[in-house]
């Protein structure tokens, strides 16, 4: 501090950078579940992202004229890559994962100016510029162990991270074919296209394969509510947005499946299901695109909530944690301008 | 006689806060001792809020200690007196604290006995006092010998106490002792040491007052202090209540405001003064030199400042004079290793220096020579750009006023004056706990105080530009109302001239033209006075 900077000089915190490294930490739980339901696709997919995220954000350094490391040490690329790593599908390939998280960093973050002032979730960025541009492989999740024993082992992904297939010439959608013949789509999305077809949600839930078919994203989602629980505990983040967040999707799934119990699925079967508990816990609390008053933080979470069981239900996509997080971004100034907190000896003074 | 005192703790609280390493334990267990003279008294001319002091006092003059050196007639105002006898070397600028380093007007004393130890500045005992002597005092000569004392606020807002204690409808007197700040323990001293004083020094504002209710507000880690202020207070046969309320430890709670909430449970109306609810707060030290002008006489050149800090070799509290300059201090074998930088105040709202030929004023409560930072020690130490603010709203989270300092460091940085007003950074206090816990390392404080020293410049250019535009509109409306006088004037006569010329027309002989008009110039005549009349009413 030089002479002339005024005080406090005291100062106490847990820095930026480890604050970053405790929200990574707190994904390894989710992170390993998905690792083992899914396999070697899903850290192919983290290193992929993680080192396009950094090295983009080096990239932007050197045509700045700045500092080439000085950002990564704060961590953030880091996370913004592997929140993306961890939503994609496992053996998307390769290029897909680079463009990604190159456009997260680049486009979602670099052109605002870095760290702090990016309006929108920079992850999120990348993982809708691939669904919108690539919706076929991004919907193309592989079956989880629990479905289909039949896993690539790590040759044959890397093999078709690389090339799009196997030595064998086997592809991602030969691995999605299930030994009778079918072709397994996500538990969201398996309900979506079974309800435009007129099946009702019991019909879906007696198939015989059903269980075993939601185990997988019941378990990621326990893990990173377990995750999530980490950061809550540990202070890294507040309880505003995921309770608000968790809330708004029960009570607005809770209304609608009320309506239509035959059609829509329970609140219970969307915390369970998709990207949720990632979504409430890690994706929907980036501060810096999050509202940031404490009313405001409540509002914008029940917004997210209630947006993700709309565009489940309705909407053209089997997921919208993206979207839903993205829309609230862009609300968030003005969710904060309303929320503005009364500030000492106001109250008594408006009367 | 003995009385039972109430020892009320409470766990009301105020919005955010935080707790810091305390760092009072090296400091509050020693009896406050006194120290060799210096050989020089640096006294600055401004030690409270309001102009500077004129010196009424010329170089060569010789004073005594106690004397009235200094003085104005423009309030707010507080006396300076000569702490020390000597003789008056010079009137000039000096180095007062100014943080620009700028020097302000001082007065130069060289003392007669330099190096002696002088134990008159030591209280003198108070242990057989009683409330009774409360009885003899009368409240306008008492305030008078406030004024007279030249006594301030002595926590750190330099108020001057006369004023203060002329508030009228108070009928509570919150005698503040939280002492939030790490480090600082002179009023935790002051309390184990000088209780009775201190009750006395209420009962006396209390009585300036008028007020009912006397409740001394401190944090739950002073207990000898609490345990010396209920022992004194059961033997002072006081004529009002006595109340002791003990708050959980939160910096800031000796804030005014955030005592005034934990103790009533009210927060004062934006805009006002404690008084509006009938509530004045006076520090504890304060109220002992209010003790010692009313009942000793004795006017205000001295105070208990804790020395403190790893480079301390012995610290404590010690009775200083005012105009001490810190380097006297350093010669004194006091301290271990090079003093190169010291804090006046505490490290959350103190002002760090590195000139030491800064004296001790009015307002150092506390001198911290720290060198090293520490899990118990977390000073700022190094010199280092900040990272972005991510906006995770830590700040928001303990700020005692409930601010959005998230929001306003954004404005602050981008020179946004209209949303900086609205967002309310006129009533931040400055106390640091946001940047204490601000994980980005932002110094949001050194903003914030940026951004209401542009407020503070917008609202006089504001108020400069009102006053312009006030006296350019009354001068149109003048000038209007004018020019439609001059065309009213204009329009009558030339009516009356073409009547005239109507009339002569039908009139060929005149006369009664000539009636006519000096009929007409009866009635303009008498239409002129009205109009007169008219105009002075308006």
């Amino acid at each position: 501090v030089s002479a002339l900077q005024s005080s406090p000089y005291f100062h106490q915190a847990l820095p930026t950078s480890k604050v970053m490294l405790w929200v990574i930490l707190a994904m390894m739980p989710g992170l390993a579940v998905q690792f083992y339901y899914f396999g070697w696709g899903v850290i192919f997919n983290l290193l992929l992202s993680g080192a396009t995220a950094i090295a983009c954000e080096v990239l932007v350094q050197h045509l700045r004229e700045r500092p080439l490391f000085d950002p990564i040490k704060d961590n953030s690329a880091l996370v913004s890559g592997i929140i993306l790593g961890a939503a994609l599908p496992p053996l998307l390939p390769f290029w897909m994962v680079i463009l990604g998280s190159a456009f997260a960093i680049l486009f979602g973050k670099a052109v605002y100016g870095g760290l702090g002032n990016n309006p929108f979730n920079p992850a999120m960025i990348g993982y809708v510029l691939l669904l919108i541009s690539f919706p076929v492989e991004m919907t193309a999740w592989l079956p989880s162990r629990a479905v289909e024993m039949n896993q690539p082992d790590f040759w044959q992904s890397l093999q078709i991270l690389l090339t799009g297939s196997t030595r064998e010439g086997l592809t991602v959608l030969d691995f999605r074919q299930l030994a009778d013949g079918f072709t397994q789509a996500t538990p969201l999305d398996h309900f979506k296209t079974a309800r435009s077809l007129g099946y009702m949600v019991n019909e879906i839930q007696a198939e015989s394969n059903y269980l075993a078919n939601i185990q997988a994203p019941m378990m990621v989602n326990l893990a990173y509510l377990l995750g999530g629980l980490i950061l809550l505990a540990r202070g890294i983040i507040r309880w505003h947005i995921p309770v608000a967040f968790l809330a708004g999707m029960v009570l607005t799934a809770g209304l609608i499946n009320s309506f239509d119990e035959a059609r829509f699925i329970s609140p219970w079967l969307h915390l369970a299901l998709g990207a949720t508990m990632l979504g409430a816990f890690f994706i929907a609390t980036d501060p810096v695109s999050a509202a940031t008053t404490p009313k405001g933080r409540l509002i914008y979470g029940v917004m997210i909530g209630a947006l993700v069981v709309i565009i489940r239900n309705f909407g053209g996509y089997p997921d919208a944690v993206a979207f839903a997080v993205l829309l609230l971004n862009i609300a968030a100034p003005t969710i904060d301008y309303y929320c503005k907190p009364v500030v000492y000896g106001e109250k008594s003074h408006d009367r | 006689m003995t009385s039972q005192i109430k020892v009320l703790r409470i766990d009301r609280r105020f919005h955010g806060g935080i707790h810091p390493p305390e760092n009072k334990a090296q400091s509050n267990h020693q009896a406050p001792r006194t120290l060799p003279l210096a050989k020089e008294f640096i006294m600055p001319l401004r030690q409270h809020i309001g102009q500077p002091c004129s010196p009424l006092v010329k170089v060569g003059d010789k004073v005594s200690r106690g004397q009235c050196i200094a003085s104005s007639d423009i309030e707010p105002k507080a006396k300076i007196h000569a702490p020390v006898n000597g003789t008056i070397q010079s009137i000039e600028p000096a180095f007062c604290g100014h943080p620009s380093g700028e020097p302000e007007l001082a007065i130069k004393i060289h003392c007669d006995t330099p190096d002696e130890i002088d134990n008159s500045l030591l209280p003198s005992d108070a242990t057989n006092l009683t409330a009774q002597i409360i009885d003899r005092v009368d409240p306008v000569q008492a305030l008078q010998s406030i004024e007279e004392a030249g006594i301030v606020g002595l926590g750190g807002a330099t108020f001057p106490t006369h004023i203060k204690l002329s508030a009228r409808g108070i009928d509570t007197l919150i005698i503040n002792a939280m002492e939030c700040e790490p480090f600082i323990t002179c009023d935790d001293v002051l309390m184990r040491h000088y209780a009775k004083q201190i009750w006395l020094g209420a009962l006396i504002a209390a009585k300036i007052l008028g007020a009912k209710n006397v409740i001394l507000a401190t944090e739950d880690n002073k207990p000898e202090a609490i345990d010396a202020m209920q022992r004194a207070a059961e033997t002072l046969s006081s004529p009002l209540e006595l109340k002791i309320i003990v708050a959980p430890t939160r910096y800031p709670s000796g804030g005014e405001k955030q005592t005034i909430e934990l103790v009533t449970g009210k927060q004062v109306p934006k805009g006002k003064l404690p008084a509006s609810l009938g509530i004045v707060v006076q520090n504890v030290g304060t109220l002992f030199a209010v003790y010692e002008a009313v009942i000793e006489h004795k006017p205000l050149t001295r105070r208990l400042v804790t020395l403190t800090g790893d480079k301390v070799n012995q610290p404590g509290n010690y009775w200083l004079p005012f105009g001490t300059p810190i380097k006297h201090l350093l010669g004194l074998h006091l301290f271990n290793g090079d003093i190169t930088q010291f804090v006046v105040g505490g490290p959350l709202m103190g002002t760090r220096y590195t000139n030491t030929d800064l004296p001790v004023q009015k307002n150092t409560n506390c001198l911290i020579f720290a060198s090293r930072a520490s899990q118990s020690h977390p000073w700022v130490i190094e010199s280092k750009p900040h990272q972005a603010c991510i906006r995770c709203g830590e700040c928001e989270n303990v700020c005692p006023v409930n601010l959005l300092p998230q929001n306003l460091y954004w404005y602050a940085r981008h020179d946004q004056w209209q949303q900086l007003d609205e967002y309310n950074l006129m009533d931040c206090i400055e106390c640091g706990a946001c940047a204490y816990v601000c994980p980005s390392e932002i110094p949001l404080v050194h903003y914030f105080r940026y951004g209401k020293s542009n407020l503070r410049l917008q609202a006089r250019k504001k108020a400069k530009s009102d006053r312009a535009k006030a006296r350019f509109e009354a001068k149109e409306a003048r000038l209007a109302r004018e020019k439609a006088e001059r065309a009213l004037k204009h329009q009558k006569a030339a009516e009356a001239r073409r009547k005239a010329a109507q009339d002569a027309a039908q009139d060929p002989d005149g006369k009664k033209a000539a009636i006519q008009a000096a009929l007409e110039r009866v009635k303009a005549k008498k239409s002129n006075t009205t109009d007169h009349q008219s105009e002075d009413l308006s």
